[in-house]
């Protein structure tokens, strides 16, 4: 059985503490938000970590990196275009055309 | 394999021709499962579509709800119903195998309460906290949806790109350097065979003058 994480300001961890969440966690500055993002992939007991998508661009390129590319846990960004860029990018590069219209 | 290494034996020739033979077969069973893969991927890429629109869409009404919730009640009235919500959405990881590449399948449990599950007093709170609520477990159940189907898709491209790569490295490095040095065997043996024959042809000459 695994859970579901959620790292980003205040407000955006809010709703989702209001459906349940456990694992949610607090982060306004980048630093922070590097620290947590680091913690919450180590703990096994995550199966989804749920970002802000304009949080995810605060973080530093190679955290960026391991996150678009982590199976476990599955990294999702929401809001804004940014979370489907990623996988636009690796669409091209995979087959070669790109797919993501 | 430099053609300066090859020994231009029969024996070698026969083992070239088997190889070629070999990675011809393994060839066109890569292109197969190449194809296969992104025939996979095509159907995966759809819903993925339509999952990241839907996603976009409940997380701006769930803010809007929320936002809403934040008014009405206050932050502090938002914050201690969320504090008191019980009962941790479980999910659950299961693997599934599509053409080799093994896929999660992710289950959950409990996103969705009823108002009186939810463990913040019914009394106290406004209607508005419900609405939230409610706007963010949709939410969640469409971040779980979206997570299994976009995990399968970062699997199946990884396993694209190998797939393409093996298929590429046979095609154009290992299959023309393979036929390459069995041509050459070829020649050379040619060219010895011809060279006996010419031998011969001088001793005999030679033996009956």
């Amino acid at each position: 059985m695994m859970e579901i994480a959620v790292i980003g300001r205040e407000e955006f961890i809010l709703g989702f503490r209001l459906a349940g969440l456990q694992k949610t966690y607090a982060a306004e500055t980048p630093e922070k938000l590097t620290e947590v993002i680091g913690r919450t992939l180590e703990d096994p007991n995550v199966g989804i970590l749920v970002l802000q998508s304009t949080d995810m661009e605060q973080v530093p390129r190679r955290l960026q990196i391991a996150l678009e590319n982590s199976v476990k846990p599955t990294v999702i960004s929401i809001g804004g275009e940014t979370g489907g860029l990623s996988l636009r990018e690796r669409i091209k590069r995979s087959v070669g055309v790109d797919l993501w219209k | 394999m430099a053609l300066r290494d090859v020994k231009p034996t029969r024996s070698e020739l026969i083992a070239l021709k088997r190889r070629i033979k070999l990675s011809e077969r393994g060839y066109k069973l890569l292109k197969m499962k190449r194809d296969g893969l992104i025939l996979e991927f095509f159907k995966i890429l759809e819903q993925a579509k339509d999952t990241r629109d839907e996603l976009a869409r409940k997380y701006e009404r769930a803010q809007e709800m929320i936002a809403i919730a934040d008014t009405v009640e206050g932050a502090i009235g938002v914050k201690a119903a969320a504090f008191s919500v019980g009962d941790v959405p479980q999910i659950e990881l299961k693997s599934k195998n599509i053409m080799g590449v093994v896929v999660p399948e992710i289950k959950s449990s409990s996103v969705r309460k009823s108002p009186t599950e939810r463990g913040y007093g019914l009394i106290g709170t406004s209607s508005v906290i419900d609405e939230a609520a409610d706007a963010f477990e949709d939410l969640l159940e469409s971040i779980i949806h979206s997570a299994e189907i976009e995990t399968t898709m970062k699997r199946l491209l990884d396993e694209i790109e190998s797939t393409k790569r093996r298929v590429n490295a046979l095609e154009f490095k290992v299959i023309p350097e393979l036929t390459e040095a069995r041509d050459f065997i070829k020649m050379r043996l040619d060219e010895m065979e011809r060279e006996e024959l010419f031998r011969l042809k001088k001793i005999k000459a030679r033996t009956e003058a």
